[in-house]
């Protein structure tokens, strides 16, 4: 069996003074977990997700690790839907700009409670970097605060 | 973005106190797609706790807590981590004339990365009065330049000189490699042959920076002055005029300039094309000032095409050929990302981002030593509370 090196407890405050003007995005890199992340190097790798295969050219399916949000709560393929599904209600959802669109007329098949299939209206070799900017939320998110839209705001620009 | 604190999500942390959004305008750049022009609104203290339930043990998170300090400009950041101990451990995006003083710091250390951004010229293929219509005057601006001396005289060292729009860090090698067309060189003889045959100028140059690289923007002034007997107007554009700069070239309007120097960023290094070369070149790009390049578009389909990783940088590596071939930007620099750090901060830079999941404090650093109060030690060494 392979030994888990246990990490010692969060310790210690630092203070940061980042006058990026990405410093908006920082924060929900730290914060928000997508599909993806980036690694130190800059290489995309599986985050939420644990791995991912191609099926075919137009599918593709994500496997999930069991994994809990910061509230609790559970977070499986389904939560993938959901913020799949919330992203693709507006056209213009990044505010980099619309190169991160996934297809609107892609959708998410949920097979079980870890594994999702992405159907791609065509091919797209650039999803999974996509994905990086698919923020998977709690329901109470999506509930209460939205990309702005659960508060009457539009998720235009916001996400 | 996130508006307001709460347990949201599943990332190493989560947010506690206050908030860093942008409010944004859209600017149409092609048909449906846009970009968004931005204006930051943050609360001055932004908190962040480690995350319990966070899933990778292995990365972090290794700090209990970050507060982002947004009551502070840059310049009094600096002071505060170079001169002191405990009102500011990390400083980002260090301009590279400070590097310096960081290093001489006796509290502050230089961390830097190869970050995956370029520091490159926006080229009006438009402009009246100068032939940059002209891939072989496009192509002369950037044989006038003298990339190495750049670096040196403008970022001390802490840049790498740039051949077409993929930033030399060691996950793009495989991009720039296989059938790579060399850079630009230093020709001073070829620019101008290659200026002249284009037709010359009928006016001065336009060369216009972003606030931050306008020593780049000086030196760059100075090669092209020397290398093409040209007169050239340099003009730096603060804050308010950026945005409107930016607003102009994402709608395709004359900004009142020849040449803009910007930086810009990728999210990844897997396919830089995504965010480099689209922005500049591309149908859809916020910053094209000229017509639509069919070969670039056609080159582009075929890198989306792809689901092999292989077989994507194959085609990235073909369009960063094609834009180096037209010269369809001026190629400049790299610029190395700089941080003055606590020396009791163990940080470790991102290429693309800033991510403190695996940042750590040694048991020297202030919040370990310290709980209630917080110390502040002045260059004499001496502490205050």
């Amino acid at each position: 069996m392979r030994a888990i090196r246990l990490r010692t407890a969060p310790r210690g405050t630092v203070r940061v003074v980042d006058p990026h003007p990405l410093n908006w995005l920082y924060l929900t890199y730290n914060t928000v977990e997508e599909p993806v992340r980036v690694t130190r190097g800059g290489k995309i790798r599986p985050a939420a997700m644990r791995r991912f295969r191609w099926v075919d050219r137009q599918t593709l399916e994500l496997h999930f690790r069991p994994e809990r949000f910061a509230d609790g709560t559970a977070l499986d393929a389904r939560s993938f839907q959901r913020a799949v599904t919330e992203q693709l209600r507006w056209q213009a959802p990044h505010p980099p700009g619309t190169q991160f669109n996934l297809d609107r007329r892609s959708r998410v098949e949920v097979v079980d409670d870890r594994t999702a299939r992405l159907h791609l209206p065509e091919v797209d070799g650039l999803v999974l970097g996509k994905l990086r900017a698919t923020h998977i939320m709690t329901e109470r998110f999506w509930r209460d605060l939205g990309f702005g839209y659960a508060q009457g705001r539009p998720g235009e620009g916001h996400w | 973005m996130i508006d307001a604190p709460g347990p949201w999500a599943s990332g190493a942390f989560v947010l506690v106190e206050g908030r860093s959004v942008v409010h944004t305008e859209r600017v149409a750049t092609d048909g449906e797609d846009c970009t968004w022009l931005q204006t930051e609104d943050r609360s001055p203290t932004v908190r962040l706790r480690a995350n319990p339930h966070y899933w990778d043990r292995r990365r972090g998170p290794r700090l209990a807590e970050v507060e982002f300090r947004n009551d502070l400009s840059p310049a009094e950041a600096l002071d505060l981590v170079c001169d002191g101990v405990g009102e500011v451990d990390l400083v980002t995006e260090v301009p590279a004339t400070a590097a310096r003083r960081v290093q001489r710091s006796r509290h502050a250390k230089l961390v830097t990365v190869a970050a995956v951004r370029v520091l490159a010229g926006v080229i009006d293929r438009e402009a009246d009065g100068l032939p940059l219509h002209d891939r072989r005057a496009r192509r002369a601006l950037n044989l006038a330049l003298d990339r190495a001396a750049l670096v040196r005289e403008a970022f001390d060292g802490h840049a790498a000189p740039l051949h077409g729009l993929t930033p030399p860090t060691p996950l793009t090698a495989l991009h720039r490699f296989p059938g790579r067309l060399r850079g630009y060189p230093y020709d001073r003889a070829t620019a101008r042959r290659l200026w002249a045959s284009a037709g010359g100028a009928a006016r001065p140059l336009r060369l216009a920076a972003f606030e931050g690289w306008a020593a780049a923007a000086q030196v760059v002034a100075a090669q092209l002055r020397e290398s093409l007997d040209l007169v050239v107007e340099v003009s730096v554009l603060d804050h308010e005029q950026q945005y409107e700069a930016r607003r102009r070239l994402a709608e395709r309007s004359s900004g009142g300039w020849d040449v803009l120097l910007l930086d810009h960023g990728s999210q990844s290094a897997d396919v830089p094309p995504v965010e480099l070369h689209r922005a500049f070149v591309g149908r859809s790009g916020e910053f094209r000032a000229g017509p639509v390049d069919a070969r670039f578009e056609q080159l582009f389909a075929r890198l989306r095409a792809q689901t092999s990783q292989l077989r994507q940088v194959l085609a990235a590596n073909r369009i960063d050929r094609h834009v180096t071939r037209e010269a369809s930007a001026l190629f400049l620099v790299a610029p190395r990302s700089l941080y003055a750090v606590n020396r009791h901060v163990r940080f470790l830079p991102y290429a693309t981002s800033l991510e403190l999941a695996d940042t750590s404090v040694r048991r020297r650093h202030w919040s370990r030593r310290r709980r209630s109060r917080r110390p502040v030690e002045d260059d004499s060494g001496r502490t205050t509370a």
